[in-house]
Protein backbone atom coordinates (compact mmCIF):
# COMPACT_ATOMS: atom_id res chain seq x y z
CA UNK A 1 0.00 0.00 0.00
CA UNK A 2 1.14 3.49 -0.84
CA UNK A 3 2.60 5.24 2.18
CA UNK A 4 0.19 8.13 2.05
CA UNK A 5 -2.80 5.82 1.92
CA UNK A 6 -1.39 3.87 4.82
CA UNK A 7 -1.09 7.09 6.79
CA UNK A 8 -4.61 8.19 5.98
CA UNK A 9 -5.90 4.79 7.06
CA UNK A 10 -3.94 5.00 10.31
CA UNK A 11 -5.33 8.46 10.93
CA UNK A 12 -8.85 7.25 10.25
CA UNK A 13 -8.49 4.32 12.66
CA UNK A 14 -6.97 6.60 15.25
CA UNK A 15 -9.79 9.16 15.03
CA UNK A 16 -12.45 6.46 15.04
CA UNK A 17 -10.91 4.68 18.01
CA UNK A 18 -10.85 8.00 19.81
CA UNK A 19 -14.53 8.55 18.96
CA UNK A 20 -15.49 5.17 20.40
CA UNK A 21 -13.33 4.97 23.51
CA UNK A 22 -13.07 8.57 24.65
CA UNK A 23 -16.80 9.07 24.88
CA UNK A 24 -16.96 6.95 28.02
CA UNK A 25 -13.35 7.18 29.12
CA UNK A 26 -13.92 8.79 32.49
CA UNK A 27 -17.19 7.04 33.35
CA UNK A 28 -17.34 3.98 35.59
CA UNK A 29 -19.40 1.79 33.25
CA UNK A 30 -17.33 2.84 30.25
CA UNK A 31 -18.09 1.01 27.06
CA UNK A 32 -21.14 -0.71 28.64
CA UNK A 33 -22.92 2.61 28.12
CA UNK A 34 -22.95 1.88 24.41
CA UNK A 35 -25.21 -1.07 25.19
CA UNK A 36 -27.07 0.55 28.08
CA UNK A 37 -28.11 3.60 26.09
CA UNK A 38 -30.19 1.77 23.49
CA UNK A 39 -31.65 -0.59 26.09
CA UNK A 40 -32.77 2.26 28.32
CA UNK A 41 -34.15 4.14 25.33
CA UNK A 42 -36.08 1.02 24.37
CA UNK A 43 -37.48 0.78 27.88
CA UNK A 44 -38.65 4.39 27.94
CA UNK A 45 -40.41 4.04 24.61
CA UNK A 46 -41.92 0.71 25.65
CA UNK A 47 -43.44 2.28 28.75
CA UNK A 48 -44.64 5.39 26.95
CA UNK A 49 -46.16 3.83 23.86
CA UNK A 50 -47.04 0.29 24.87
CA UNK A 51 -48.13 0.68 28.49
CA UNK A 52 -49.41 4.24 28.60
CA UNK A 53 -50.63 4.94 25.09
CA UNK A 54 -51.48 1.31 24.31
CA UNK A 55 -50.56 1.21 20.64
CA UNK A 56 -52.35 -1.78 19.12
CA UNK A 57 -49.50 -2.81 16.90
CA UNK A 58 -48.15 -6.32 16.82
CA UNK A 59 -44.69 -6.69 18.42
CA UNK A 60 -44.59 -2.94 18.91
CA UNK A 61 -41.30 -2.80 20.80
CA UNK A 62 -39.48 -4.67 18.08
CA UNK A 63 -41.38 -2.75 15.43
CA UNK A 64 -40.24 0.55 16.85
CA UNK A 65 -36.67 -0.34 17.79
CA UNK A 66 -35.90 -1.86 14.39
CA UNK A 67 -36.39 1.66 13.00
CA UNK A 68 -35.27 3.71 15.99
CA UNK A 69 -31.74 2.30 16.20
CA UNK A 70 -30.85 3.06 12.56
CA UNK A 71 -32.53 6.44 12.95
CA UNK A 72 -30.40 7.19 15.99
CA UNK A 73 -27.28 6.43 13.97
CA UNK A 74 -28.45 9.00 11.43
CA UNK A 75 -29.53 11.76 13.76
CA UNK A 76 -26.74 11.39 16.33
CA UNK A 77 -24.10 11.40 13.57
CA UNK A 78 -25.51 14.44 11.82
CA UNK A 79 -25.88 16.48 15.00
CA UNK A 80 -22.35 15.55 16.09
CA UNK A 81 -20.72 16.02 12.69
CA UNK A 82 -22.00 19.54 12.42
CA UNK A 83 -19.30 20.45 14.97
CA UNK A 84 -16.56 18.43 13.27
CA UNK A 85 -14.92 21.50 11.74
CA UNK A 86 -15.93 24.26 14.15
CA UNK A 87 -14.92 22.08 17.09
CA UNK A 88 -11.42 21.29 15.84
CA UNK A 89 -10.15 24.73 14.96
CA UNK A 90 -6.64 24.36 16.37
CA UNK A 91 -6.15 21.08 14.54
CA UNK A 92 -7.43 22.45 11.24
CA UNK A 93 -5.46 25.67 11.43
CA UNK A 94 -2.17 24.19 12.50
CA UNK A 95 -1.89 20.80 10.83
CA UNK A 96 -2.53 19.60 7.30
CA UNK A 97 -4.51 16.39 7.04
CA UNK A 98 -7.63 15.23 5.18
CA UNK A 99 -10.33 17.12 7.06
CA UNK A 100 -13.16 14.87 5.96
CA UNK A 101 -11.68 12.18 8.19
CA UNK A 102 -13.07 14.12 11.14
CA UNK A 103 -16.57 13.59 9.75
CA UNK A 104 -16.02 10.01 8.62
CA UNK A 105 -14.72 8.92 12.01
CA UNK A 106 -17.72 10.31 13.90
CA UNK A 107 -20.10 8.43 11.59
CA UNK A 108 -18.10 5.22 11.90
CA UNK A 109 -18.01 5.55 15.67
CA UNK A 110 -21.77 5.94 15.77
CA UNK A 111 -22.17 2.98 13.44
CA UNK A 112 -20.44 0.82 16.01
CA UNK A 113 -23.17 1.77 18.48
CA UNK A 114 -25.77 0.59 15.98
CA UNK A 115 -23.91 -2.68 15.42
CA UNK A 116 -23.84 -3.26 19.16
CA UNK A 117 -27.59 -2.78 19.38
CA UNK A 118 -28.42 -5.33 16.66
CA UNK A 119 -28.05 -8.23 19.13
CA UNK A 120 -30.75 -6.52 21.23
CA UNK A 121 -33.05 -6.79 18.22
CA UNK A 122 -32.14 -10.47 17.83
CA UNK A 123 -33.02 -11.12 21.46
CA UNK A 124 -36.36 -9.37 20.97
CA UNK A 125 -37.07 -11.50 17.91
CA UNK A 126 -36.61 -14.63 20.02
CA UNK A 127 -38.85 -13.09 22.67
CA UNK A 128 -41.62 -12.68 20.11
CA UNK A 129 -41.17 -16.31 19.02
CA UNK A 130 -39.20 -15.61 15.84
CA UNK A 131 -35.51 -15.81 15.10
CA UNK A 132 -32.92 -13.72 13.22
CA UNK A 133 -32.83 -14.26 9.46
CA UNK A 134 -29.90 -15.51 7.43
CA UNK A 135 -30.60 -12.78 4.88
CA UNK A 136 -29.42 -10.21 7.45
CA UNK A 137 -25.91 -11.21 6.53
CA UNK A 138 -26.09 -9.53 3.15
CA UNK A 139 -28.99 -7.10 3.44
CA UNK A 140 -27.76 -5.35 6.59
CA UNK A 141 -24.32 -4.55 5.10
CA UNK A 142 -26.07 -3.09 2.05
CA UNK A 143 -28.28 -0.89 4.22
CA UNK A 144 -25.30 0.11 6.34
CA UNK A 145 -23.40 1.20 3.24
CA UNK A 146 -26.30 3.15 1.78
CA UNK A 147 -27.02 4.89 5.05
CA UNK A 148 -23.33 5.59 5.65
CA UNK A 149 -23.13 7.60 2.43
CA UNK A 150 -26.40 9.42 3.08
CA UNK A 151 -25.06 10.54 6.46
CA UNK A 152 -21.61 11.35 5.08
CA UNK A 153 -22.96 13.51 2.27
CA UNK A 154 -25.29 15.45 4.54
CA UNK A 155 -22.69 15.79 7.29
CA UNK A 156 -19.93 17.07 5.02
CA UNK A 157 -22.24 19.75 3.68
CA UNK A 158 -23.56 20.76 7.11
CA UNK A 159 -20.18 20.73 8.87
CA UNK A 160 -18.75 23.03 6.21
CA UNK A 161 -21.78 25.33 6.02
CA UNK A 162 -21.82 25.62 9.80
CA UNK A 163 -18.33 27.12 9.70
CA UNK A 164 -19.61 29.96 7.53
CA UNK A 165 -23.06 30.26 8.99
CA UNK A 166 -23.30 29.20 12.61
CA UNK A 167 -27.09 29.26 12.63
CA UNK A 168 -26.86 26.01 10.66
CA UNK A 169 -26.47 24.06 13.86
CA UNK A 170 -29.76 25.27 15.28
CA UNK A 171 -31.58 24.87 11.99
CA UNK A 172 -30.30 21.32 11.77
CA UNK A 173 -31.44 20.31 15.22
CA UNK A 174 -34.94 21.59 14.62
CA UNK A 175 -35.04 19.93 11.22
CA UNK A 176 -33.83 16.61 12.61
CA UNK A 177 -36.58 16.64 15.19
CA UNK A 178 -39.17 17.43 12.55
CA UNK A 179 -37.81 14.80 10.21
CA UNK A 180 -38.01 12.23 12.98
CA UNK A 181 -41.78 12.62 13.21
CA UNK A 182 -42.09 12.82 9.42
CA UNK A 183 -40.47 9.41 9.09
CA UNK A 184 -42.36 6.25 10.06
CA UNK A 185 -40.14 5.38 13.01
CA UNK A 186 -42.65 5.33 15.87
CA UNK A 187 -45.71 4.53 13.78
CA UNK A 188 -46.45 2.40 10.70
CA UNK A 189 -46.87 4.09 7.35
CA UNK A 190 -50.35 2.57 7.09
CA UNK A 191 -51.50 4.57 10.12
CA UNK A 192 -51.02 7.88 8.28
CA UNK A 193 -54.19 9.08 6.50
CA UNK A 194 -53.99 8.54 2.74
CA UNK A 195 -53.97 12.25 1.85
CA UNK A 196 -50.90 13.00 4.01
CA UNK A 197 -48.89 10.00 2.88
CA UNK A 198 -47.44 11.99 0.00
CA UNK A 199 -45.37 13.98 2.53
CA UNK A 200 -43.80 10.84 3.87
CA UNK A 201 -43.24 9.53 0.38
CA UNK A 202 -41.24 12.67 -0.38
CA UNK A 203 -38.96 12.06 2.58
CA UNK A 204 -36.00 9.94 1.45
CA UNK A 205 -35.46 8.64 4.98
CA UNK A 206 -38.83 6.87 4.79
CA UNK A 207 -37.51 4.34 2.29
CA UNK A 208 -34.35 3.64 4.21
CA UNK A 209 -36.05 3.27 7.59
CA UNK A 210 -38.79 1.13 6.06
CA UNK A 211 -36.11 -1.16 4.62
CA UNK A 212 -34.46 -1.54 8.02
CA UNK A 213 -37.75 -2.45 9.63
CA UNK A 214 -38.61 -4.92 6.85
CA UNK A 215 -35.32 -6.74 7.01
CA UNK A 216 -35.22 -6.93 10.80
CA UNK A 217 -38.81 -8.11 11.17
CA UNK A 218 -39.31 -10.24 8.06
CA UNK A 219 -35.84 -10.87 6.67
CA UNK A 220 -36.90 -9.39 3.34
CA UNK A 221 -36.78 -5.92 1.82
CA UNK A 222 -38.57 -4.16 -0.98
CA UNK A 223 -35.63 -3.54 -3.30
CA UNK A 224 -37.35 -0.51 -4.83
CA UNK A 225 -37.11 1.16 -1.41
CA UNK A 226 -33.43 0.26 -1.17
CA UNK A 227 -32.84 1.62 -4.65
CA UNK A 228 -34.49 4.93 -3.80
CA UNK A 229 -32.33 5.14 -0.67
CA UNK A 230 -29.23 4.37 -2.75
CA UNK A 231 -30.06 7.13 -5.22
CA UNK A 232 -30.54 9.47 -2.26
CA UNK A 233 -27.11 8.45 -1.00
CA UNK A 234 -25.53 9.24 -4.37
CA UNK A 235 -27.18 12.66 -4.51
CA UNK A 236 -26.16 13.46 -0.92
CA UNK A 237 -22.56 12.44 -1.62
CA UNK A 238 -22.34 14.51 -4.80
CA UNK A 239 -23.76 17.61 -3.14
CA UNK A 240 -21.81 17.08 0.08
CA UNK A 241 -18.47 16.55 -1.64
CA UNK A 242 -19.06 19.53 -3.88
CA UNK A 243 -19.93 21.89 -1.04
CA UNK A 244 -17.06 20.56 1.05
CA UNK A 245 -14.50 21.02 -1.72
CA UNK A 246 -15.66 24.50 -2.76
CA UNK A 247 -16.06 25.95 0.72
CA UNK A 248 -12.83 24.36 1.96
CA UNK A 249 -10.78 26.97 0.07
CA UNK A 250 -11.70 29.84 2.36
CA UNK A 251 -12.34 27.82 5.49
CA UNK A 252 -9.33 29.28 7.33
CA UNK A 253 -10.73 32.78 6.94
CA UNK A 254 -13.93 32.04 8.83
CA UNK A 255 -12.79 29.64 11.53
CA UNK B 1 11.70 24.10 -2.62
CA UNK B 2 9.43 27.04 -1.98
CA UNK B 3 8.46 29.50 -4.67
CA UNK B 4 6.06 32.38 -4.18
CA UNK B 5 4.93 34.41 -7.16
CA UNK B 6 2.87 37.49 -6.51
CA UNK B 7 1.10 35.98 -3.51
CA UNK B 8 -1.84 37.90 -2.08
CA UNK B 9 -3.98 36.95 0.86
CA UNK B 10 -7.03 38.71 2.23
CA UNK B 11 -9.33 38.31 5.18
CA UNK B 12 -12.82 39.71 5.52
CA UNK B 13 -12.63 42.77 7.76
CA UNK B 14 -15.88 42.02 9.51
CA UNK B 15 -15.15 38.58 10.84
CA UNK B 16 -18.05 38.66 13.25
CA UNK B 17 -21.21 38.79 11.23
CA UNK B 18 -23.82 41.28 12.36
CA UNK B 19 -26.54 39.61 14.38
CA UNK B 20 -30.10 39.45 13.15
CA UNK B 21 -31.18 42.42 15.24
CA UNK B 22 -28.44 44.72 13.97
CA UNK B 23 -29.15 43.50 10.49
CA UNK B 24 -32.80 44.51 10.72
CA UNK B 25 -32.08 47.83 12.43
CA UNK B 26 -29.37 48.83 9.97
CA UNK B 27 -30.78 47.03 6.96
CA UNK B 28 -30.39 49.97 4.57
CA UNK B 29 -26.69 50.15 5.33
CA UNK B 30 -26.00 46.50 4.76
CA UNK B 31 -27.84 46.16 1.51
CA UNK B 32 -25.59 46.69 -1.44
CA UNK B 33 -22.54 47.13 0.73
CA UNK B 34 -19.80 44.64 0.07
CA UNK B 35 -17.91 43.51 3.12
CA UNK B 36 -14.42 44.96 3.12
CA UNK B 37 -11.27 42.95 2.72
CA UNK B 38 -8.08 43.30 4.64
CA UNK B 39 -5.06 42.37 2.56
CA UNK B 40 -2.63 40.68 4.91
CA UNK B 41 -0.15 39.92 2.15
CA UNK B 42 0.27 42.08 -0.93
CA UNK B 43 2.07 40.44 -3.78
CA UNK B 44 4.98 38.58 -2.25
CA UNK B 45 7.73 37.24 -4.49
CA UNK B 46 10.45 35.08 -3.02
CA UNK B 47 11.87 31.60 -3.12
CA UNK B 48 13.63 29.35 -0.68
CA UNK B 49 16.18 26.84 -1.87
CA UNK B 50 16.68 23.40 -0.41
CA UNK B 51 18.69 23.55 2.76
CA UNK B 52 18.26 27.27 3.14
CA UNK B 53 17.08 28.82 6.39
CA UNK B 54 14.90 31.84 5.82
CA UNK B 55 14.21 34.22 8.67
CA UNK B 56 11.11 36.40 8.60
CA UNK B 57 11.07 39.55 10.70
CA UNK B 58 8.67 42.44 11.03
CA UNK B 59 6.33 44.14 13.42
CA UNK B 60 3.14 42.64 14.85
CA UNK B 61 0.49 42.40 12.16
CA UNK B 62 2.98 42.56 9.33
CA UNK B 63 1.71 39.29 7.86
CA UNK B 64 4.33 36.89 9.21
CA UNK B 65 1.93 34.35 10.65
CA UNK B 66 -0.31 34.56 7.60
CA UNK B 67 2.72 33.74 5.51
CA UNK B 68 3.48 30.72 7.66
CA UNK B 69 -0.07 29.38 7.40
CA UNK B 70 0.09 29.74 3.61
CA UNK B 71 3.40 27.88 3.53
CA UNK B 72 1.92 25.18 5.73
CA UNK B 73 -1.07 24.86 3.43
CA UNK B 74 -3.79 25.34 6.01
CA UNK B 75 -4.85 28.38 4.05
CA UNK B 76 -4.64 29.18 0.37
CA UNK B 77 -3.49 32.37 -1.36
CA UNK B 78 -6.26 34.60 -2.66
CA UNK B 79 -4.20 35.52 -5.72
CA UNK B 80 -0.88 34.35 -7.13
CA UNK B 81 0.82 30.99 -6.89
CA UNK B 82 2.72 29.38 -4.09
CA UNK B 83 4.51 26.07 -4.59
CA UNK B 84 5.98 24.13 -1.74
CA UNK B 85 7.68 20.81 -2.40
CA UNK B 86 8.38 18.52 0.50
CA UNK B 87 6.86 17.43 3.77
CA UNK B 88 6.04 20.42 5.92
CA UNK B 89 6.42 20.16 9.65
CA UNK B 90 4.90 22.98 11.65
CA UNK B 91 6.35 24.09 14.94
CA UNK B 92 3.67 26.73 15.24
CA UNK B 93 1.25 25.92 17.96
CA UNK B 94 2.73 22.95 19.75
CA UNK B 95 0.33 20.24 20.71
CA UNK B 96 -2.46 21.06 18.25
CA UNK B 97 -4.66 18.00 18.27
CA UNK B 98 -3.53 16.76 21.66
CA UNK B 99 -6.32 15.26 23.68
CA UNK B 100 -6.50 15.80 27.42
CA UNK B 101 -8.03 12.42 28.23
CA UNK B 102 -5.54 10.34 26.28
CA UNK B 103 -2.22 9.35 27.79
CA UNK B 104 1.03 10.98 26.79
CA UNK B 105 1.91 7.88 24.79
CA UNK B 106 -1.40 7.80 22.91
CA UNK B 107 -1.05 11.49 22.12
CA UNK B 108 2.49 10.93 20.97
CA UNK B 109 1.44 8.29 18.44
CA UNK B 110 -1.53 10.32 17.26
CA UNK B 111 0.50 13.50 16.87
CA UNK B 112 3.20 11.55 15.05
CA UNK B 113 0.64 10.35 12.53
CA UNK B 114 -0.82 13.84 12.18
CA UNK B 115 2.66 15.19 11.49
CA UNK B 116 3.32 12.71 8.71
CA UNK B 117 4.40 9.37 10.14
CA UNK B 118 2.56 6.09 9.75
CA UNK B 119 1.41 4.36 12.92
CA UNK B 120 4.17 1.80 12.56
CA UNK B 121 6.85 4.47 12.26
CA UNK B 122 5.41 6.39 15.21
CA UNK B 123 5.50 3.26 17.36
CA UNK B 124 9.04 2.50 16.28
CA UNK B 125 10.17 5.96 17.33
CA UNK B 126 8.25 6.29 20.55
CA UNK B 127 11.21 5.30 22.71
CA UNK B 128 13.46 7.88 21.10
CA UNK B 129 10.74 10.52 21.50
CA UNK B 130 10.04 9.67 25.13
CA UNK B 131 13.74 9.62 25.83
CA UNK B 132 14.21 13.04 24.24
CA UNK B 133 11.28 14.52 26.14
CA UNK B 134 12.53 13.13 29.44
CA UNK B 135 8.95 12.25 30.40
CA UNK B 136 9.21 8.47 30.70
CA UNK B 137 7.82 8.59 34.23
CA UNK B 138 4.64 10.34 33.12
CA UNK B 139 4.15 8.97 29.63
CA UNK B 140 1.31 6.58 30.47
CA UNK B 141 -0.65 9.14 32.46
CA UNK B 142 -3.44 11.19 30.92
CA UNK B 143 -2.32 14.43 29.38
CA UNK B 144 -4.55 16.49 31.67
CA UNK B 145 -2.19 15.67 34.54
CA UNK B 146 0.74 17.29 32.69
CA UNK B 147 2.07 20.73 33.51
CA UNK B 148 2.26 23.31 30.76
CA UNK B 149 5.98 22.77 30.32
CA UNK B 150 5.66 18.99 30.14
CA UNK B 151 2.95 19.36 27.52
CA UNK B 152 5.20 21.50 25.35
CA UNK B 153 8.14 19.17 25.81
CA UNK B 154 6.14 16.21 24.58
CA UNK B 155 4.80 18.15 21.61
CA UNK B 156 8.21 19.43 20.68
CA UNK B 157 9.82 16.01 20.98
CA UNK B 158 7.27 14.47 18.63
CA UNK B 159 7.67 17.23 16.07
CA UNK B 160 11.45 16.97 15.77
CA UNK B 161 11.26 13.20 15.35
CA UNK B 162 9.07 13.20 12.26
CA UNK B 163 11.81 13.67 9.62
CA UNK B 164 10.89 17.22 8.69
CA UNK B 165 11.80 18.29 5.18
CA UNK B 166 10.56 21.81 5.60
CA UNK B 167 10.39 23.24 9.09
CA UNK B 168 8.03 26.10 9.77
CA UNK B 169 8.79 27.77 13.06
CA UNK B 170 7.00 30.55 14.88
CA UNK B 171 8.99 31.72 17.89
CA UNK B 172 9.42 28.54 19.76
CA UNK B 173 13.09 28.28 20.31
CA UNK B 174 12.44 28.12 24.02
CA UNK B 175 10.44 25.22 25.35
CA UNK B 176 10.34 24.05 28.94
CA UNK B 177 12.93 24.69 31.62
CA UNK B 178 16.50 25.96 31.20
CA UNK B 179 17.86 22.54 30.41
CA UNK B 180 15.22 21.57 27.93
CA UNK B 181 15.47 24.98 26.29
CA UNK B 182 19.08 24.26 25.49
CA UNK B 183 18.24 20.77 24.30
CA UNK B 184 15.38 21.90 22.07
CA UNK B 185 17.37 24.82 20.70
CA UNK B 186 20.21 22.44 19.87
CA UNK B 187 17.83 20.01 18.21
CA UNK B 188 16.45 22.68 15.92
CA UNK B 189 19.85 24.10 15.08
CA UNK B 190 20.98 20.55 14.41
CA UNK B 191 18.13 19.95 11.98
CA UNK B 192 18.82 23.22 10.20
CA UNK B 193 22.58 22.64 10.03
CA UNK B 194 21.92 19.19 8.57
CA UNK B 195 20.14 20.88 5.70
CA UNK B 196 16.46 20.95 6.61
CA UNK B 197 14.85 23.78 4.74
CA UNK B 198 13.48 26.17 7.33
CA UNK B 199 11.33 29.24 7.58
CA UNK B 200 11.69 30.89 10.95
CA UNK B 201 9.52 33.75 12.16
CA UNK B 202 10.98 35.50 15.16
CA UNK B 203 11.36 38.73 17.05
CA UNK B 204 14.60 37.52 18.52
CA UNK B 205 17.19 39.15 16.25
CA UNK B 206 19.96 37.27 17.98
CA UNK B 207 18.67 33.85 17.02
CA UNK B 208 17.77 35.01 13.51
CA UNK B 209 21.33 36.28 13.07
CA UNK B 210 22.80 33.05 14.37
CA UNK B 211 20.69 30.54 12.51
CA UNK B 212 19.36 32.03 9.29
CA UNK B 213 21.18 32.24 6.01
CA UNK B 214 18.76 34.80 4.60
CA UNK B 215 16.21 37.19 6.03
CA UNK B 216 13.03 38.82 4.78
CA UNK B 217 11.58 41.92 6.39
CA UNK B 218 7.82 42.13 6.07
CA UNK B 219 5.83 45.27 6.70
CA UNK B 220 2.10 45.69 6.02
CA UNK B 221 2.15 42.60 3.82
CA UNK B 222 4.98 43.84 1.63
CA UNK B 223 8.60 42.69 1.51
CA UNK B 224 10.71 45.67 2.55
CA UNK B 225 14.07 43.93 2.28
CA UNK B 226 15.42 40.53 1.36
CA UNK B 227 19.03 39.58 1.83
CA UNK B 228 21.78 38.50 4.20
CA UNK B 229 20.80 38.65 7.88
CA UNK B 230 23.15 41.40 9.05
CA UNK B 231 22.01 43.93 6.45
CA UNK B 232 18.28 43.27 6.64
CA UNK B 233 18.23 43.25 10.42
CA UNK B 234 20.22 46.49 10.50
CA UNK B 235 17.82 48.12 8.08
CA UNK B 236 14.80 46.89 10.03
CA UNK B 237 16.14 48.18 13.35
CA UNK B 238 16.99 51.56 11.82
CA UNK B 239 13.89 52.20 9.78
CA UNK B 240 11.27 49.87 11.21
CA UNK B 241 10.51 51.95 14.28
CA UNK B 242 9.98 55.22 12.42
CA UNK B 243 6.21 55.34 12.28
CA UNK B 244 5.70 54.05 15.80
Amino acid sequence: MDRNMRRTLDLFLMFTGREITLKYKRSYLGFIWSLMNPILTALVFFVAFKLFMRFEIEDYTLFMLSALFPWTWFSASVSMCIHSLTGNISLIKKIIFPKRLLVVSVITGQMVTLLISIPILAVLLYYYGKSPYLSWLYIIPILLTVQFFIILGISMALAMLNAYFRDMEHITNVTLNMLFWMTPVMYPLAMVPEKYRIFLAMNPMTYLIQSWRDVIMTGRVNWVNVLIAAVTAAVCMLLGSFIFAVKDKKLDEVL
Amino acid sequence: MITAENVWKSYPVNRDKPGFKEFIVNAPEFIGKKSGLFWALKGLNFSVKKGECLGVIGKNGAGKSTLLSLLLGTSLPGKGTLTVNGKRTPLLELGAGFHQDMTGRENLVMNGILLGLTRKEALARQDAIIDFSGLSEFIDRPLRTYSGGMYMRLAFSVAVHTDPEILLIDEILSVGDEFFQKKSGDAITGLIKRGTTTVLVSHNMESIRNICSRVIWLEHGVIMADGIPGEVIGKYLNEGGKDV
